[in-house]
């Protein structure tokens, strides 16, 4: 069979990237250009901004992809976009890029939701096993979602209130840490011990998540030791925070592979990225004796190689998006379904 | 020699397609929403009209702002894209430009309002600007005797302006914000 070439697109926050992924699978050319250092100064992405640096580098990041690479855009078969969910006006320069490119070189276009994207990242270089259960971990997701096959997406349980990520931004905010926080607290609980006493999340025997009580109870004894003059031991609150947050994430996924027959299981979204929620989550793969499938870091966080892996299924179905594509701010993965 | 005008600043969006100096076909839509949905299809129809493929265009004008943030930006981001890919110059003309040059004036200042407020320009007869743009809120808007506002677009006199302007690198290509937004001030 002839092989497929995809060029992506990716513009959902702060990160321009572009990709030439074959057959879904193998990278062969990769960009990411990223505006983190540039929010930082702000303390967290401005949309305005983000949707300005990518106008202004869309066209370089396009040169440096198709550079790095041999293929050319008469060898591409079709165009991929991430249309939603993110920023919109950072979506948009994505998805008018990306028509005006199918436009000149006549390919078909192809749009692809960002939280699949994030799932897909587990197809590069690996063929996914079904049935699966996927852990989607962002900072605008916290998901359960088991799939029998591609594109087939049951959401077993969702954040009640903050995603994973953002509740990881805000401790991170309150501890002082710069942006992006996520990282910068994994960083800090290295050298930290578990010895703040946090109260546990919905402890409950459903799949659903809910981080906000947590990071309130975080933000007030931050807040009432400040008061008091007493000093935060910033390690240690960050560790315990985090073994808090990962036990419980463990807890669930622990719950659905009781209830459900699955072959693999996989971590999606920037917070997959985590070391301890790595080395737990392997913990818990192998006790259930299923195959675990984390994502290279590089495509943990937002990429276009994952977009190109997430296109191929709907490139094979022939699913193609036309000139009239909008981006949207939001959109789940599972009406996307039955498109 | 096809050249392709393109203006998404304000809420409508405005083609034309050039034949030379002539211009060939002019395409106004008026958007609800943003232009997103319908820039491209209604490039599509301007090309099919003339029934010419995209890479016959040898040229692009694109209006890269003041005005609506997300308008100039997907106009910006199809035009620098459609001259980089096609390989062929690409030149840029403010919102106020155009109002000024399809106009015969003395010294003029252009008015260009948008949601909260007003952009302005002051040009002199031969179409030089003078001083920066600037931006005001409504409520500090004063007008004044030189100030023209509800101007007609002349696209021919818009074209014959354009043919003075250096081509730019596309890459360099960016929209023209004018008014800050609130972290930066």
């Amino acid at each position: 069979m002839k092989d497929v070439y995809l060029l992506a697109i990716e513009s959902s926050c702060d990160e321009t990237s572009m990709a030439i992924v074959k057959n879904g699978r193998t990278i062969e050319s990769f960009t990411v250009l990223t505006q983190m250092d540039t929010h930082a100064n702000f303390g967290g992405v401005v949309p305005e901004i983000a949707s300005r640096m990518h106008t202004e580098n869309i066209t370089m990041v396009f040169e440096e992809t198709l550079k790095k690479s041999n293929i050319k855009m008469e060898d591409v078969d079709a165009i991929a976009v991430t249309y939603a969910p993110g920023l919109l006006g950072s979506l948009l320069v994505g998805v008018e890029f990306a028509k005006t490119l199918c436009l000149v070189y006549k390919k078909p276009l192809i749009a692809v939701n960002h939280t699949i994207g994030h799932i897909y990242a587990n197809a590069i270089e690996h063929t996914l096993e079904f049935p699966l259960l996927a852990l989607v971990v962002s900072g605008g997701h916290t998901d359960l979602i088991l799939m029998k096959k591609d594109y087939d997406f049951e959401i077993l349980g969702s954040t009640l209130d903050d995603a994973v990520g953002e509740c990881y931004d805000k401790v991170a905010r309150v501890l002082g840490l710069k942006y992006p926080g996520g990282p910068n607290v994994d960083k800090l609980a290295m050298d930290g011990n578990d010895t703040y006493p946090l109260p546990k999340p919905v402890n409950d025997q459903s799949y659903n998540f809910s981080f906000s009580g947590l990071k309130s109870y975080i933000i007030n004894l931050v807040h009432n030791e400040t008061q008091r003059g007493n000093e935060i031991r910033k390690n240690d609150l960050a560790k315990s925070f985090q073994v808090t947050v990962v036990d419980e994430l463990i807890r669930k996924v622990e719950l659905a592979l009781q209830h459900n027959d699955v072959k693999e299981l996989i971590i999606a979204g920037g917070v997959s990225a985590n070391r301890h929620l790595r080395e737990e989550i392997k913990k818990v793969a192998d006790k259930y004796q299923v195959h675990l499938s984390i994502p290279k870091i590089e495509y943990c966080t937002d990429n276009a190689a994952m977009i190109g892996a997430a296109a191929y299924p709907l490139y094979k179905q022939k699913k193609f998006a036309d000139f009239t594509l909008n981006a949207s701010s939001s959109g789940s993965i599972v009406q996307k379904k039955d498109n | 020699m096809y050249t392709l005008y393109l203006d998404t600043h304000s809420n409508a969006i405005n083609i034309v397609l050039y034949q030379d100096d002539t211009l060939l076909i002019k395409k106004e839509i008026v958007t609800e929403q943003n232009q997103s949905t319908t820039t491209i299809p209604v490039l599509i129809e301007v090309l099919e009209t003339a029934k010419i493929d995209i890479t016959r265009l040898k040229e692009i004008i694109v209006v890269n702002g003041p005005g609506s943030f997300t308008g100039i930006r997907i106009g910006v981001t199809i035009a620098k894209t459609l001259a980089y890919t096609l390989n062929i110059p690409i030149k840029t003309l403010t919102s106020l430009e155009i109002k000024a040059v399809s106009i015969d004036h003395d010294i003029v200042r252009i008015i260009e309002r948008e949601k909260n407020g007003v952009f302005l320009g002051t040009f002199d007869a031969q179409n030089q600007r003078i001083g920066d743009y600037t931006y005001l809120k409504t409520s500090e808007y004063q007008k004044e005797d030189m100030d023209k506002e509800d101007i007609q677009m002349d696209y021919e006199k818009i074209k014959k302006y354009t043919n003075s302007l250096k081509p730019l690198n596309p890459h360099q290509v960016n929209p023209l914000y004018v008014k800050k937004i609130e972290v930066q001030k």
